[in-house]
């Protein structure tokens, strides 16, 4: 199967190459925000519903926060999470408001290189210009740690970055937040964090051999997570037969409890303890409106 | 007839392995710490429910769950777990023995939490104005908890627990609510780390 990988996207990365110089493919749109003042404790909070510090923290190895260097194994190879202080050499000190919104909603690095998909951006497409403005705002609060981002080892054909290109113009989709009129505007703050900040589906969706995620089992859970795992459905349908309900799922989001006494553990356990653990009691309320009250 | 015999006890065998198998098919230590975590999950489920106001306050209910809790906990469920012990349906990771210090803190933070919750019964779920308690949504996030001094982290609240929080009669003085999030909290902090998860 890895052959399978390999050989497609090599085949795929070729072929691009080939006709378009992939090398020098301009990729990502141009940046133009209307708001440039953020309110840095709306973004702190944006940050935390992120998964921003749980990913960028290497906590076990008593990394300072947000300087990066947390290993995820995958597939494709181990990607180090990068430092995002505001460290110039090292961090992301010297980027504009500007760098910053490309990079979190586009995927694409202040130099025109595309981020691999496992930092989220597809999810992160669906924040406001002041949802970026406020988190950029947070991170200016950051202090700079000195500490070089540690690069990823990917295996072959996947260490070549411009593939990444390719992949983008397969499955990449980034489109802005869309509400509902026809739904609650709690219904709508649920659908906003579990489709945007929370990426619920970056775990509950299942993948494709090229990481990309099948859209039409979207939340139906998901095996091979990079923890070695299994993430459960959670479309509507299946939690409401698991016995959820919006009291039961929001505060198992709060404290890890299961509606039969058990406690999350593996990686859900993490997302409590770094994320929704931390969210206001609306917010832990929305997400499970929304996941319950979905249509299918 | 004698090859009927053969197949019926066949057949029974079978099924008396499906039934062990379905059961957890677990035995000696790895059954006995199986079923003291079952004992620990009832409480916790009905105990939930009263959190959750789903159930009417019961404070004689709280005492005697915590009870369970904590007679699980500490070197009760330390005990349970002896090295290498990982055989049958177990869902341990050998992590807990070349982790043993962190393992054998959890399952202390575990006991010195229950043993608070018991005590703290009659405190009421939450304290009046207090929405949440302590550990409520206010309290270590509210305002400037994340922006304070360290940045966008909370303060070391991801980093383990601060000394007030391990004062026995400090906690005993909290609200049940909190503390009965702050026991589910260790449950999940244990079961992140040394648990795998079969489901």
């Amino acid at each position: 199967m890895r052959i399978w990988l390999v050989g497609a996207f090599s085949a795929l990365a070729i072929a691009g190459a080939g006709f378009a110089g992939l090398h020098y493919w301009p990729i990502g749109k141009p940046v133009e925000l209307e708001a440039s003042q953020g309110d840095p404790q709306r973004g702190a909070y944006l940050a935390r519903m992120s998964g921003c510090i749980a990913c960028h923290t290497d906590i076990e190895g008593g990394g300072t926060p947000l300087a990066g260097g947390l290993k995820l194994p995958t597939d494709f190879g181990t990607f180090y999470s990068p430092n995002l202080t505001t460290d110039r050499e090292n961090g992301i000190g010297a980027w504009t408001l500007e760098d910053f919104a490309k990079a979190v909603r586009q995927g694409v690095s202040p130099d025109g290189d595309p981020y691999y998909p496992s930092f989220p951006f597809p999810f992160y497409a669906k924040f406001s210009d002041q949802d970026v403005a406020d988190l950029w705002a947070a991170f200016q609060t950051v202090p700079p740690v000195a500490e070089a981002s540690k690069a990823h080892e990917m295996v072959p054909p996947f260490n070549v970055r411009s593939g990444l290109k390719v992949w983008r113009g397969a499955f990449l989709g980034t489109e802005a937040f869309r509400p509902d009129s026809n739904r609650s505007e709690t219904w709508n703050r649920g659908k906003f964090i579990v489709e945007g900040p929370a990426h619920c589906g970056a775990c509950h969706t299942p993948r494709n051999l090229l990481g990309a995620r099948q859209a039409e089992l979207y939340l139906h859970g998901a095996d091979k997570l990079p923890d070695g795992g299994k993430s459960p459905p959670i479309t509507a349908s299946s939690l409401r037969e698991g016995g959820w309900t919006v009291g039961s799922l929001s505060y198992a989001l709060q404290t890890g409890v299961m509606p039969d006494g058990d406690v999350f553990g593996g990686s859900m356990g993490e997302v409590v303890r770094d994320g929704t653990a931390f969210l206001s009691e609306e917010d832990r309320k929305a997400i499970a409106t929304y996941l319950l009250e979905r249509d299918e | 007839m004698k090859l009927s015999v053969f197949f019926l006890s066949g057949a029974l065998v079978v099924s008396g392995v499906a039934a062990a198998v379905a059961h957890g098919g677990a035995t000696g230590i790895v059954k006995e710490r199986m079923d003291a975590m079952g004992a620990m999950g009832k409480v916790m489920k009905s105990l939930s429910a009263m959190m959750r106001g789903e159930t009417e306050y019961d404070a004689e209910a709280v005492r005697k769950g915590a009870e369970v809790l904590q007679s699980h906990s500490g070197e009760a469920l330390t005990k349970q777990f002896p090295e290498g012990s990982i055989e049958g349906p177990s869902e341990a990771k050998p992590e807990i023995w070349s982790n043993w210090e962190e393992f054998s803190g959890i399952s202390g933070q575990l006991k010195l939490f229950a043993t608070a919750l018991g005590e703290a019964a009659d405190n009421g779920l939450s304290k009046p104005g207090a929405r949440g308690g302590m550990m409520g949504q206010g309290g270590m996030m509210g305002q400037g908890g994340m922006m304070g001094q360290g940045g966008m982290m909370g303060q070391g609240s991801m980093m383990g627990n601060p000394s007030h929080m391990q004062n026995p009669e400090l906690l005993a003085q909290m609200p049940v609510q909190g503390l009965f999030n702050m026991t589910a909290q260790t449950c999940s902090a244990c079961h992140t780390k040394f648990r795998i998860e079969k489901k």
